[in-house]
């Protein structure tokens, strides 16, 4: 099969597109189920990512990759699940406020490592050695392969949200977003199911983080931006929050247009590229998470089924 | 004894704007509700404009306090009436406004650039003396904004407690209904008060900006201390907002002296305040027990 046409440049794209659709439906878990706002995403991803990082490059292994990356891969994810566990403790039970202090303050904090812990980190400067787990012949067919395993994670996460959103789990997670005194009242463990919740979906961020270390090769501060958190929720908003499929269709339509359309395919001056469309790309994020909330807040997906069936059966 | 003397001096002179900033966002949170995450821009306009004043018709920094204050409340209406105002309207859901803030934070932040450009800028100012305070040097231009700051502080306190508009403020805040039943005019208030804490945040952003420079990160690197200082401090109204800024200001100061990074003082600090907030909504669950 001829592969000319895809280049590392669409390769990173295509990439990316993976990666916020993976934390997009993570976010979908907190944010659509169980109305917990996550505005810390990129705390979550970045734990992960460093983690994996730090115990890949400076830990003497006594095996090599893939064993390797997969050791480092699960505990860079447990680290993210840990942190999940403690922040989810802190705010589980407080309203919009105390969510965003924690969450807010979370990523901060991570920001804060990563940037003053030198020795382990690299600090401002950052830290290299990550590298791929196999060799299949060339940096680009590494790189396209690493994007196949990606995308194999991605669509796990989504395999079990959609089954998540089809289990008595699933409905109890609806219950407690909805109305969580009622939930509560009829005797559900409202607390314990959001801190749950929260653990096991930041460890999916945390595993996301570490996937797309390697794909970078090198971790530094600044992969640690609030654009993250946004490309994710403006995805899973404009898609549809309460959909298992909408950050991928949200994903797809905000990160896909600007990183595969615009970047590779429109006839845009070379010297935007450095700042003028990165700040474009930013800014139209934030007008569309505007825009969608205010004229279509359930999404281009729309409710979730069992919500417009229930309507329908209240018509009748 | 030392540190205390120059944790004094160096968090009140340095963080002085928090306390201002920390004013104008309990105004928004505590009388209209709404937790806007687009208040960390205002700060950061407020920054630009003082810039763009102070070095378009060389005026010098106290001048263009006022521009500077009035351009970012006109900025802080202008979001009301363009984004929150319909979004209410709308019926648009707590949770949903405050992403919805997210969002006009992110849409401001990057619009600027291309208003203002991309570098850091600066504001054209000359160097300061310096006076020795409880044994600190601190600069006579630090001295003059913290003054200025507490003066602004204060007359904001007033206006709010004292003033015929801060009690209208204050009424629409407790029952809009009533409010609006005594002839207070709810539009206008709003108004208002939109424009008093755009004006707040305007003006301390001026203020972080001639201490250092203009980025377009800078209101959102405040943001989380300023929602801090507001949720532990605006249950004790205006006053504790002023306090726990104050507090806040000292602390950080403190930790930096002591821990030797900023960083850390503000990882400190972080985690202080978000137990502060665990702590204080078990104990309010509890209570609520019957």
């Amino acid at each position: 099969m001829n592969l000319d046409w895809l280049d590392s440049f669409l390769i990173y794209g295509f990439f990316t597109i993976v990666i916020v659709a993976g934390l997009g439906t993570l976010l979908h878990l907190q944010l659509g189920l169980a109305r917990m706002a996550n505005f810390g995403v990129v705390g979550f991803f970045g734990i992960g990512m460093y983690a994996f990082g730090i115990l890949y490059v400076k830990v003497d292994w006594p095996f090599e990759d893939p064993w390797q990356f997969l050791v480092c891969a699960l505990c860079g994810t447990l680290v993210a699940g840990i942190a999940g566990l403690v922040v989810g403790w802190l705010i589980a039970d407080m309203n919009e406020d105390g969510v965003l202090v924690g969450t807010l303050g979370f990523a901060t904090a991570v920001f804060i490592l990563a940037t003053t812990e030198k020795e382990l980190t690299g600090g401002a400067q950052g830290m290299g050695g990550l590298n791929f787990p196999f060799d299949v012949g060339g940096v680009k067919a590494n790189e396209a392969a690493w994007l196949i395993v990606a995308t194999f994670v991605v669509a796990l996460i989504i395999f079990y949200v959609w089954r998540v959103h089809r289990s008595p789990y699933g409905r109890l997670l609806v219950a407690v977003g909805a109305n969580e005194p009622l939930a509560r009242s009829l005797g559900k463990p409202t607390f314990r199911i959001k801190l749950w919740l929260f653990a096991i979906s930041s460890a999916g961020m945390g595993l996301l983080g570490a996937l797309y270390g390697v794909n970078e090769r090198f971790m530094r501060p600044t992969n640690l931006g609030v654009d993250i958190t946004l490309a994710a929720m403006v995805a899973l908003v404009l898609g549809g929050s309460a959909r298992v499929w909408g950050a991928t269709v949200g994903v797809i339509l905000t990160v896909g247009f600007f990183d595969i359309v615009v970047q590779n395919y429109l006839p845009v001056p070379r010297e935007w590229y450095s700042q003028a469309l990165p700040v474009a790309r930013e800014a139209l994020f934030g007008a569309a998470l505007i825009l969608v909330l205010m004229f279509r807040p359930s999404g281009i997906l729309g409710d979730m089924r069992r919500d417009k069936l229930m309507r329908s059966l209240h018509r009748d | 004894m030392q540190l205390i003397g120059d944790s004094l001096v160096i968090g009140l002179t340095e963080h002085a704007p928090l306390v201002l900033a920390a004013i104008g966002f309990a105004l928004l949170y505590r009388l209209t509700g709404l937790l806007n995450v687009a208040y960390s821009e205002t700060v950061t306009l407020g920054a630009y404009f003082g810039m763009w004043v102070n070095t378009t018709f060389d005026l010098n920094f106290y001048a263009v306090l006022l521009p500077a204050g009035i351009l970012a409340g006109l900025v802080s209406v202008g979001t009301y009436f363009a984004v929150f105002r319909p979004a209410k309207r709308r019926n648009v859901g707590t949770l949903e406004l405050v992403i919805i803030s997210f969002g006009l934070s992110i849409f401001l932040r990057y619009t600027l650039q291309y208003v203002f450009g991309y570098p850091v800028r600066f504001y054209d100012v000359p160097p300061p003396q310096t006076w020795r305070l409880l044994g600190t040097g601190v600069s006579t231009f630090r001295l003059l904004a913290l003054a200025s700051v507490a003066v602004i502080s204060l007359l904001l306190y007033w206006f709010i407690q004292k003033s015929r508009l801060g009690l209208q403020i204050r009424a629409l805040a407790s029952d809009e209904g009533l409010a609006q039943a005594s002839g207070i005019r709810p539009l206008f208030v709003t108004v208002l008060i939109w424009f008093i804490a755009g004006v707040a945040g305007g003006l301390a952003g001026a203020f972080y900006g001639v201490g250092s420079s203009v980025v377009p990160f800078m209101g959102w690197r405040q943001f989380l201390f300023i929602l801090m200082v507001v949720l532990v401090g605006g249950t004790r109204g205006l006053g504790g907002v002023i306090v726990v800024g104050a507090a806040t200001g000292v602390a950080l100061a403190a930790l930096t002296l002591e821990l030797g990074q900023a960083y850390y003082a503000q990882l400190v600090l972080i985690t202080g305040f978000v137990v502060y907030l665990k702590w204080r909504s078990r104990r309010v669950a509890e209570t609520g027990k019957v």
